[in-house]
C-alpha cells in the first residue's frame, strides 16, 4: 500500500514537473510571438466614411510602437475586419478577430449596435473592447469592465449643451429630434435641466428622418414661441428643417450637433439661411501634441474626431499591455487606468510612453481626443466642447470649453 | 480557431432554417417573399421579450416565438391574397419595413432603437463559451433537422402537389377544385413559423437584437443562398445556406491572402467576390447546387 502511493505520488510529481515545463517552455516561445490587436471599424455601410481613418490612426501608433521595440520586446500586429455597420456582420467578424486572430483587445467599433452586439463576446473571451459609440446603454450594460468608451455619451453631450443654451440667455427651448437611440435619453436631460435652471422645454417631437418635409413639425415650433430650437438630428433631416425655419420665419437660435451641418450644408443652403446657426461637438484637443502628431501622420488634413479617439484607442491599449508586462485582454483592462489617469508623468505619444513604463516611471497618457481618463462604468471624463457659428458659408469658433 | 468554425456553423444553421422557411412560401407556392426578416424579427422580439420580461422559460419562448411568426404569416397571407410576382414582392418587403419601424418606434415595448441586451440563452455563463457554442450548434441543427424532416415529407404529400400547383398555375389549380387562398394562407403559416423559430434561436444565441439587425440585407442573404441551393428544394436551401456562410466567411480569408491589398480595399474585394461568384453560379447553374425533383417537368 504504501509503495503505492509512494508510486503515486512520485507519479504526480514528475507529471507536475513535466507540465511546468511545458508551460515554461511555452512562455518562452511565446515572448517572441507577436501581440495581436484587432480593429473592427465600418468600412462599408453606412459608417463607411469614417472607418478607413479610423484604421489608418491605428496602424500609425501600431507601427510607432513597432519602431520603438513593442510591447516588452514583442512586435504588434493589426488585424482589421470590416463591421459592415451591420451588427449582425460585426459579430461574425469579431468572432473571427477573437477566435482566429486570438486578438487581445478589439479596437474601433463605431455605430451603437454593432457595439452592443459585440460586447457580450468581449466579455465572455476577456477581450478588451475600446468603442467610439454614443448611446448610453453601452457602458451600463454588465461589461466587468472590458468595455472603455472615449466617445462622451449621449447624456454627457446634451446636458454640457443645456448649460451652454442656458448660459446664452435660452429659456424657451424646442427639442426636435430624429428617431435615434438618444431621442428618449435626451429629451429627459433637457426637461431637467431646464426646469432646474428656470427655464422650459416648449416642445418635443420626434420623427422619422427620412422624410423630406417638415412642414407640421415647423409649424409646431412656431407656434410655441420658442427663442431656441435644438435640432438633434442628422445631416439630411436638419438641411431640410434649416430651410423650412428660414422660410417659416423662425428669428430664434438654431442649435443642432457638427455632424448634423458642415461645409455640405453651406453647398446646400443660401449663407442667409444658415447665418447664425449654432454647431457643437465634443472636441478633440487641437493644440495637444497628440493630436498634432496624428494630424502630420495623416499629411496635414483634417482630422474627424473618431481617428483621434482610435488613435487613443490604441496607444492606451499598448501602453497598458506594457505597464502588465502580459497582453492578454484582462491584463489590459487592469491597467488602462493605470496609464491614462493619476499623478504619472505626461505623455502624449506611444514611444515616450513604452520608454518611461520600461524606466519603471508611471504615465499618465494625455491623447489626442482629450485626456483620457475614465471613470469606474468605462465612460471617458473631462472632455472638451467646441462651439461654432455659421457665417457667410464658414464656422467661426465661437467657444471651446 | 475550432470556437470560429462552430460559430459559423452555428451561423449556417440559421440561415438554413430560415431558407428552409422561405422555400416553402416562394420556393413550393411561389409566392416572392422579400418580408422575410420580418417574421424573423417577430419571432426574435416575442421570445426575447416574453423570456427576459415575463421570464417565460426558453423553449416556451422559442414556441411562442413561432407561433407569434405564424399568425403575422396568416394574416399577411390574407392581405395579400389577390396579389402576385412583383406586387407581392413590394408588399412583402415593406411588411419587414413596418416591423423594423414599429420595434424602433414603441419603446415601451422593444427599447426602441438601443434594443433589448441581456437576452438570456441556455447555460450562458453557467458553461464557457466555447461550451455554449457547442451547445447552440446541437440545439440548431436539431431545429433544422426536425425542419427538413417535417418540411420534406410535407412538400412530397398531396399538400406539396398542390402548392406546386398554385405556383405553377394558380387557376388550373382553382379549376382542379382546389381551394388556392386556403392552401396559401397555410403555406405562409407554415414558412412564418419556420422563420420565427429561425429568429426566436438567434436571438437568444446573440443575446442582443436591435431593429438594426432586421434590416433588408438579411432578406438578400436567404434569398440568395435559397436560390444557390435550388429553389423549391429542401435539400438545396441547407446546402444553399451553407455555401453562403461558407462564401461569406472564406472570402475574408481569400481577401486576406492577396498581396499588397489595404483592409479597405479588402472589404471591396470580398462584397466583389461575393458577388461574383453568385452571377457566375447563377449563370452557370440557375436551377441551383441542388435542383428541385418533380416528376414532370416544367
Amino acid at each position: 500500500m504504501t509503495t503505492f502511493s509512494l508510486n503515486r505520488r512520485a507519479a504526480l510529481l514528475g507529471t507536475a514537473g513535466a507540465l511546468s515545463s511545458f508551460a515554461i517552455g511555452g512562455k518562452l516561445a511565446a515572448q517572441g510571438a507577436p501581440i495581436t490587436f484587432g480593429v473592427l471599424p465600418p468600412l462599408t455601410g453606412a459608417g463607411g466614411p469614417y472607418g478607413p481613418a479610423m484604421l489608418r490612426a491605428v496602424q500609425g501608433v501600431v507601427e510607432e510602437a513597432n519602431a520603438a521595440g513593442g510591447i516588452r520586446g514583442r512586435q504588434i500586429r493589426v488585424v482589421a475586419e470590416d463591421d459592415q455597420t451591420n451588427p449582425d456582420a460585426a459579430v461574425r467578424g469579431a468572432r473571427k478577430l477573437i477566435d482566429v486572430d486570438r486578438a487581445s483587445c478589439i479596437i474601433g467599433t463605431w455605430a451603437s449596435a454593432s457595439t452592443t452586439a459585440v460586447a457580450p463576446l468581449c466579455w465572455e473571451n476577456r477581450v478588451s473592447l475600446f468603442t467610439v459609440s454614443g448611446a448610453d446603454s453601452i457602458t451600463l450594460l454588465p461589461h466587468q469592465g472590458y468595455i472603455f468608451r472615449t466617445q462622451p455619451n449621449s447624456r454627457l453631450q446634451i446636458s454640457t449643451a443645456c448649460d451652454y443654451l442656458m448660459s446664452k440667455g435660452a429659456r424657451r427651448v424646442f427639442h426636435l429630434a430624429a428617431q435615434s437611440p438618444f431621442a428618449a435619453s435626451s429629451q429627459e436631460v433637457m426637461v431637467e435641466k431646464f426646469r432646474a435652471g428656470g427655464g422650459a422645454v416648449s416642445g418635443y417631437i420626434v420623427y422619422e428622418r427620412d422624410k423630406t418635409a417638415f412642414r407640421s413639425e415647423v409649424d409646431q415650433i412656431m407656434r410655441s414661441r420658442s427663442d431656441t430650437v435644438m435640432l438633434n438630428g442628422y445631416l439630411p433631416d436638419v438641411t431640410i428643417l434649416l430651410r423650412e425655419l428660414f422660410r417659416a420665419g423662425f428669428e430664434g437660435r438654431r442649435f443642432t450637433f457638427a455632424y448634423a451641418a458642415n461645409a455640405t450644408t453651406f453647398q446646400s443652403l443660401p449663407n442667409e439661411v444658415t447665418n447664425g446657426l449654432i454647431t457643437f461637438q465634443p472636441s478633440p484637443d487641437l493644440d495637444s501634441g497628440a493630436f498634432n502628431r496624428l494630424k502630420n501622420r495623416f499629411g496635414n488634413v483634417e482630422v474627424d474626431p473618431y481617428s483621434a479617439q482610435t488613435n487613443d484607442h490604441a496607444t492606451l491599449a499598448i501602453l497598458a499591455a506594457a505597464q502588465a508586462g502580459e497582453a492578454t485582454g484582462t491584463a489590459i483592462r487592469d491597467n488602462v487606468r493605470k496609464i491614462s489617469q493619476g499623478d504619472g508623468e505626461k505623455v502624449d505619444n506611444v514611444t515616450d510612453g513604452l520608454r518611461l513604463i520600461a524606466a519603471g516611471r508611471a504615465v499618465n497618457y494625455e491623447g489626442a481626443s482629450g485626456p483620457v481618463s475614465f471613470d469606474e462604468r468605462g465612460d471617458i471624463q473631462g472632455t472638451k466642447f467646441r462651439y461654432e457659428v455659421a457665417e457667410n458659408g464658414r464656422f467661426r469658433l465661437l467657444e471651446l470649453v | 480557431m475550432d470556437a470560429y468554425l462552430v460559430a459559423m456553423l452555428v451561423f449556417a444553421g440559421f440561415y438554413a432554417l430560415m431558407a428552409l422557411g422561405l422555400n416553402v412560401i416562394w420556393g413550393l407556392t411561389g409566392m416572392v417573399n422579400l418580408g422575410l426578416v420580418g417574421f424573423f424579427g417577430v419571432g426574435a422580439y416575442a421570445s426575447a421579450l416574453l423570456t427576459s420580461k415575463l421570464a417565460w422559460p426558453m423553449p416556451l419562448g422559442w414556441a411562442a416565438g413561432a407561433t407569434i411568426a405564424a399568425l403575422a404569416g396568416g394574416i399577411m397571407a390574407l392581405i395579400v391574397a389577390r396579389l402576385r410576382g412583383d406586387y407581392l414582392a413590394i408588399v412583402t418587403l415593406g411588411f419587414a419595413e413596418v416591423i423594423r419601424l414599429v420595434a424602433s418606434n414603441e419603446v415601451w415595448l422593444t427599447n426602441g432603437t438601443d434594443g433589448i441586451s441581456g437576452i438570456p440563452g441556455p447555460w450562458r455563463g453557467a458553461v464557457t463559451p466555447q461550451q455554449f457554442n457547442l451547445i447552440f450548434l446541437g440545439i440548431v441543427w436539431t431545429a433544422v433537422a426536425i425542419a427538413f424532416y417535417l418540411l420534406s415529407r410535407a412538400s412530397h404529400s398531396p399538400f406539396g402537389r398542390v402548392l406546386r400547383a398554385i405556383r405553377e398555375d394558380e387557376d388550373v389549380a382553382a379549376v382542379a377544385g382546389k381551394p388556392v387562398l386556403w392552401f396559401k394562407v397555410r403555406a405562409f403559416v407554415t414558412g412564418a413559423a419556420v422563420l420565427g423559430m429561425a429568429g426566436a434561436l438567434y436571438a437568444h444565441y446573440n443575446a442582443f437584437i436591435a431593429p438594426e439587425g432586421f434590416a433588408p440585407l438579411l432578406t438578400i442573404y436567404i434569398v440568395l443562398a435559397l436560390t444557390a441551393g435550388g429553389v423549391g428544394s429542401m435539400r438545396g436551401a441547407i446546402i444553399g445556406a451553407i455555401f453562403l456562410i461558407t462564401l461569406i466567411e472564406g472570402t475574408r480569408f481569400l481577401a486576406a491572402a492577396v498581396p499588397g491589398v489595404t483592409p479597405v480595399q479588402k472589404a471591396a474585394l470580398r462584397e466583389g467576390a461575393i458577388a461574383l461568384t453568385l452571377i457566375l453560379l447563377l449563370r452557370f447553374r440557375p436551377q441551383g447546387l441542388i435542383p428541385e425533383r418533380t416528376r414532370t417537368k416544367a
